[in-house]
């Protein structure tokens, strides 16, 4: 179906489109060069990423004329690095084509993963024991691979000067379904007796599952009544508007737009020193709500597919990368060791030795 | 005592009258208020949108001095001078027609058969085209005309039959024939038979002459590619859906309206005002537009994390191979079960009552939420076919089933407003059912018809519920190359790129795809609105 040749005419084809629908600057009128590698050409700018090795990715020989669609599911906190992972991917095997989808963690394993339509799911909680379940139950064996790490970040309205830091406890209280607490001063009497208005990511979410588990005991036990969205520009501008708000995001979202919101230092117990959310502060374990992410590899695919063992391949090796993963996107890249325990869950997957455990 | 009471009843007639015209007048004032909120807000959004996607503030007063020159001025005083003519301004809406019609069909293609590969699409037109114009040909060869209606529709199945079995060995064949045979199959040779028949109808015996100028045109084109190097497809394309067809008017033009021939220039004024000030821009340096919204945003990529190379390529033309499959499916079922409800089915007994049924039915399911659609979709396609969800053909065909009772009612709609008068008049003469339906009542409902299409299709290319539901892709760096193939439209890239951390998208990019998207239906529309003014013209 993708023919090598087809792909350089669709390159072409755009940098023709400019020409004629521009008519001026026919300067671009360049020929098929027929080389296949047609996709290059059309950006010409995507320079940044690349740190090298990027070509040689792993034992799968020939890898020039690697082919396929490779359909990625779940978790909107993983999905951009998945984005930019592909496309950078697709630089080098421009016939790879990808579906990424933006499903929530559990609605991609529900709707998606475990029927078998994804070769990935992105999540960004752990897989739960239920899920690995009903995969075996299907036939299918989940390869987990650790992509990064996200400082999960509690955020509060610019104008709020009460809040200063908070402790697990503190934020227990404020999220916990059985005090329902009404107003902050139920919480903390120095705080105004002002209704509470919270906001956060809705129950698909990876991201409310691993902050319901850390802060509430228990995944998925929470009150109500907080707005939920999957969408976090949305929680963000929930905060924005009304100076007693509060709402948690992942942290990539809050680096990349701090005016919008004001972070809140966390602290686990009463007198510890409570510490700002940042990349550095969660890569050393020293911001308390840091949470892994994951993606899940289709073990069946793993080996069926060529090109999905070379794109996660690729992938485990970008998971470095901290040019892409902390300063363009906003997590903290994996470590090397990491990136070892990665590939050799590849590796075992390839082979079909694969099992999952905790 | 009289004249008191006269007087008396006097002031009350007049205070009714007064109060009555009070009453009026506010219900007036009342509308108008009622009018200009809703546009003005409409307006207001839409300048939002606009800053956001063009960003305007960035340019520099000469700028705006060099556009008003190139652009605003020259345009303006053209459409003084064409309101003044309406022999001009009949000429000047036809150029422009055909001119952006052209241009958007040479487009779409040479993008769509590009995607797909042009050698399936060209095997299959040809499949699909060949019989039924062997058969309409012997039938006017031999005279026959009894069997020559139903066997069109039969030979167009067998065609598309015989072309699914005979696609693998056929490719190995023309995997070795350059791309540009495949686009002169399904682009050329078309229009050289449209245009000729058009010039046939123009001057009576000038269609040969016309269609073998688009082939030479064509041929030309490749050979002139072909000795500079350059792929000849997207030339080839260019010159016969767009260049052949301006030509046509042109000349038509100048022979038949020549009174009218400075309407030609109207879109060489809007067009050309645009590339010289882009150009002029370019030469002087001039700090133009901080635009999200340029050429690039349309032909490239997909970027996820570098805001200022992503482009909306895969998801237009994602929209675009989706919605063109809805229409192809739902349009004859939907036109199909209007004529049958309207013309055919009986107002009484057991038929009559399954047909009214049916009638309540479609009408509420018109109004079913889109989410529901996605479910059945989802259903249908995982439960019912066993298949990924997710590709083109599930969200053609959610769209396709989201869409159907909207066509029905709007079918059913025009071939009411056909008067029954027509109908007996047609009987009268002693013509059948199918054949009244066929010349007299379908030839006038079709305005009827294609406007509702149309306002249809609208909505089902900015549809995103149902989307979401049948998983499709939010995010794809190709367009679609195949129906069983992973797909993506607009209006769901667009809700992504909204959660998107980094702020430009949010703003700028979603702004100027939303553009886009509006730019895609108002054409739409206009194509509606043309086809209904050109059949109530007839």
């Amino acid at each position: 179906m993708a023919r090598d040749q087809e792909c350089s005419i669709d390159g072409v084809s755009r940098r023709k489109f400019i020409v004629t629908t521009g008519a001026v600057g026919a300067a671009g009128v360049a020929g098929c060069g027929g080389d296949g590698e047609g996709g290059d050409g059309e950006g010409g700018e995507g320079g940044d990423g690349s740190d090298g090795g990027d070509g040689s990715s792993g034992g799968d020989g020939g890898d020039m004329d690697l082919s396929g669609n490779i359909r990625v599911s779940g978790s909107s906190t993983v999905f951009p690095v998945a984005t930019a992972v592909g496309e950078l991917f697709k630089e080098d095997h421009p016939d790879v084509t990808f579906d990424i989808s933006k499903d929530g963690s559990s609605g991609g394993f529900e709707n998606v993963f475990i029927p078998g339509d994804s070769d990935i799911n992105n999540s960004s909680r752990a897989i739960k024991d239920e899920e690995v379940q009903t995969l075996r139950d299907n036939g299918i064996e989940p390869v987990e691979f650790e992509v990064a790490k996200d400082a999960l970040t509690v955020v509060v309205n610019n104008e709020n000067d009460f809040i200063d830091s908070l402790t697990y406890d503190e934020l227990e209280q404020i999220w916990s379904p059985d005090d329902k607490a009404e107003t902050w001063s139920d919480v903390n009497s120095d705080w105004p007796d002002e209704p509470i208005d919270l906001y956060g990511p809705a129950s698909t979410s990876g991201t409310f599952d691993y902050f319901t588990e850390t802060i509430l005991g228990e995944a998925g036990r929470i009150r109500d009544d907080f707005e939920g969205t999957e969408e976090d520009d949305q929680i963000a501008s929930g905060v924005e508007g009304n100076e007693y708000a509060m709402g948690y995001l992942p942290f990539a979202y809050y680096v990349n737009n701090p005016e919008e919101t004001t972070a809140v230092p966390l602290a686990t117990e009463a007198g510890e020193e409570p510490t700002d959310p940042s990349l550095d502060a969660a890569s050393t374990g020293e911001y308390p709500l840091a949470r892994p992410l994951f993606f899940y590899g289709n073990m069946n695919k793993i080996q069926e597919k060529g090109h999905v063992q070379a794109f996660i391949q690729f992938y485990i090796q970008k998971t470095t990368d901290k040019q892409l993963i902390a300063d363009r996107i906003g997590y903290v890249q994996s470590s090397d060791q990491r990136a070892q325990q990665n590939q050799a869950n590849l590796e075992a997957a390839i082979t079909g030795d694969y099992e999952f455990s905790r | 005592m009289a004249a008191e009471t006269d007087s008396v009843s006097e002031f009350a007639k007049d205070r009714a009258v007064w109060l009555r015209q009070l009453k009026g007048s506010l219900f007036e004032v009342l509308l108008i208020v009622a009018t200009l909120v809703g546009v003005l807000a409409l307006l207001v959004l839409f300048v939002l949108i606009g800053i956001d996607a063009l960003g305007p503030s960035a340019a520099d007063p000469a700028w705006y001095l060099l556009y008003f020159a190139t652009l605003v001025t020259p345009v303006s005083a053209y459409t003084l001078y064409v309101r003044h003519d309406p022999a001009v301004a009949h000429v000047n809406a036809r150029a422009f027609a055909v001119f952006c019609g052209g241009l958007a069909l040479a487009l779409i293609a040479y993008a769509v058969p590009a995607a797909l590969n042009p050698y399936d699409v060209a095997i299959h037109a040809v499949f699909a085209a060949a019989p039924p114009l062997v058969v309409v040909a012997y039938g006017r060869l031999y005279g026959e005309t009894h069997l020559t209606g139903p066997a069109v529709p039969v030979s167009v199945a067998v065609g598309l039959v015989c072309s699914f079995v005979l696609l693998g060995p056929l490719n190995a064949f023309t995997e070795s024939l350059p791309d540009w045979v495949a686009y002169f199959a399904i682009t050329t040779l078309p229009v050289a038979g449209i245009l000729g028949v058009l010039g046939n109808r123009i001057w009576t015996d000038r269609g040969l002459t016309t269609a073998a100028f688009v082939v030479a045109a064509g041929l030309v084109t490749v050979g002139v590619s072909q000795s500079r190097g350059v792929d000849p497809s997207l030339w080839l394309v260019l010159v016969s859906v767009f260049l052949a067809p301006v030509a046509l008017l042109v000349v038509e033009t100048f022979e038949r309206h020549p009174q009218g021939r400075a309407g030609l220039l109207g879109p060489v004024v809007l067009f050309g005002g645009i590339l010289l000030g882009a150009w002029i821009e370019g030469q002087f340096g001039i700090t133009g537009l901080d635009a999200w919204l340029r050429p690039t945003l349309v032909l490239e990529s997909w970027s996820g994390y570098r805001p200022e190379q992503a482009g909306i390529y895969p998801q237009l033309l994602g929209s675009i191979m989706i919605v063109s499959l809805m229409t192809l499916m739902a349009f004859p079922v939907g036109v199909g079960a209007a004529v049958y409800l309207e013309e055919y089915a009986p107002a009484t007994g057991w038929l009559g009552r399954l047909a009214s049924v049916l009638d309540v039915n479609i009408s509420n399911l018109a109004g079913v939420p889109s989410v529901v659609y996605g479910l059945l979709g989802l259903a249908l396609f995982r439960q019912g076919l066993g298949l990924t969800p997710g590709i083109l053909i599930a969200a053609a065909t959610t769209l396709a089933l989201l869409i159907l009772p909207i066509m029905i009612v709007s079918a059913q709609e025009a071939l009411r407003s056909v008067p029954d008068e027509y109908r007996q008049g047609s009987y009268g003469m002693g013509a059948s059912r199918w054949q009244t339906i066929r010349n007299i009542v379908l030839p006038e409902a079709v305005p009827g018809i294609l406007t509702g299409t149309i306002l249809a299709i609208g909505r089902a290319i900015g549809e995103t519920a149902p989307l979401v539901m049948i998983a499709l892709a939010t995010t794809r760096f190709d367009p679609p190359s195949g129906l069983f193939s992973g797909a993506t439209a607009l209006p769901l890239q667009i809700f992504a790129a909204k959660g998107n951390n980094i702020p430009e998208y949010r703003t700028g990019v979603v702004a100027a795809a939303s553009i886009v998207l509006l730019a895609l239906l108002l054409l739409m529309n206009a194509t509606a609105i043309l086809i209904r003014n050109r059949y109530q013209n007839d």
